[in-house]
């Protein structure tokens, strides 16, 4: 299992804002795919999928404030066998 | 000294939202992989509300039918912020810059788009161009000329920061800006022979020089 934490956006900034989950529970996602959008004053930041896998649980819901560093998803990520299955499709 | 990074500027007129959205995002794309470089694109809108997806909705004080018989449409978008109105006569810069480049820092880079407009509004026109404390934008007196809304994704920013020149100041009352009580105003405002779009459009690009460390390409005969 693959933690997804929020990550540093800045200087003093401590916190963010969940606004919008790309995924369900459930979903197959792909390394770099936007996972959620985060919101802080007037920015947003989209966090990136770190790993290939199934999104097992969202742990911070939209409207939730988080702290920079907080697991905000957990990913369950493919096999070796999955990834040599996609790559062998491709 | 640090070597001045290179950035096109894309120049699009008066386009539609939708149209420099999406255009935007497949430039962020290019970025994020070093297909494209650094874009700073400057445009007008026709005239439309945006949202933020977290907005509040009642921040639009007009009815649908008020909007409609005014011809402005309504966009829900993904940057940061809340309600938001553009339309002809305000400049619009969406900055796609590498922030992997520079710091790592979303609050920095709002501060450093309102540092660009107030170098520009101090130095070419006198107007003693403020921030206010606690909030993002760009202010001369009591009045917003600014607003300010971004989006980063692997660490290349997209929307930006829109100005007011010559913006007909009624369609701000169709809003609460930013879901707050602010009172709007264009550079126009300030001086009775008015201002150019096109020469403020200039110095806001010289300005964009100045602060980010960049030699821009492209865009206004440069």
């Amino acid at each position: 299992m693959i933690k997804v934490y929020l990550p540093e956006l800045g200087e003093n900034i401590t916190k963010a804002t969940v606004s919008y989950w790309f995924f369900e529970n459930g979903a197959s996602v792909v390394e770099g795919n936007d996972l959620v959008e985060m919101a802080t004053d007037k920015a947003t930041f989209n966090v990136p999928a770190p790993c290939s896998g199934t999104l097992v649980e969202i742990m911070a819901p939209e409207g939730e404030s988080v702290e920079v560093g907080a697991v905000l998803a957990v990913i369950e990520e493919d096999t070796v066998a999955e990834k040599e299955g996609e790559e062998g499709g491709a | 000294m640090k070597a001045l990074q290179n950035c096109r500027v894309l120049d699009l007129g008066l386009v539609d939202y939708e149209i420099v959205h999406d255009l935007q995002k497949k430039i962020v794309e290019d970025v994020i992989v070093g297909r494209a470089p650094q874009t700073l694109v400057t445009c007008e809108h026709p005239h439309v509300i945006t949202l933020s997806r977290r907005a509040n909705k009642r921040h639009i004080l007009a009815s649908d039918a008020q909007l409609k018989k005014m011809g402005v449409g309504i966009c829900i978008t993904d940057r940061g912020g809340e309600v938001t109105y553009h339309g002809p006569g305000q400049l619009v810069l969406y900055p796609i810059f590498d922030l992997r480049k520079d710091k790592k820092d979303l609050h920095l880079f709002l501060r450093r788009l309102e540092e660009v407009v107030i170098r520009a509004l101090r130095s070419n026109f006198g107007l003693n161009a403020l921030r206010k404390k606690g909030m993002t934008g760009v202010w001369v007196g009591p009045y917003k000329v600014a607003s300010i809304g971004i989006g980063v994704r692997h660490w290349v920013s997209y929307h930006g920061l829109s100005l007011n020149v010559k913006a007909d100041n009624k369609f701000f009352n169709l809003i609460k800006p930013c879901g707050l009580d602010v009172k709007m105003a264009s550079l126009n405002d300030f001086f009775s022979d008015g201002v150019s779009l096109d020469a403020v459009k200039v110095m806001l690009l010289e300005s964009i020089e100045d602060v980010f460390g960049f030699k821009l390409k492209g865009g206004m005969g440069k």
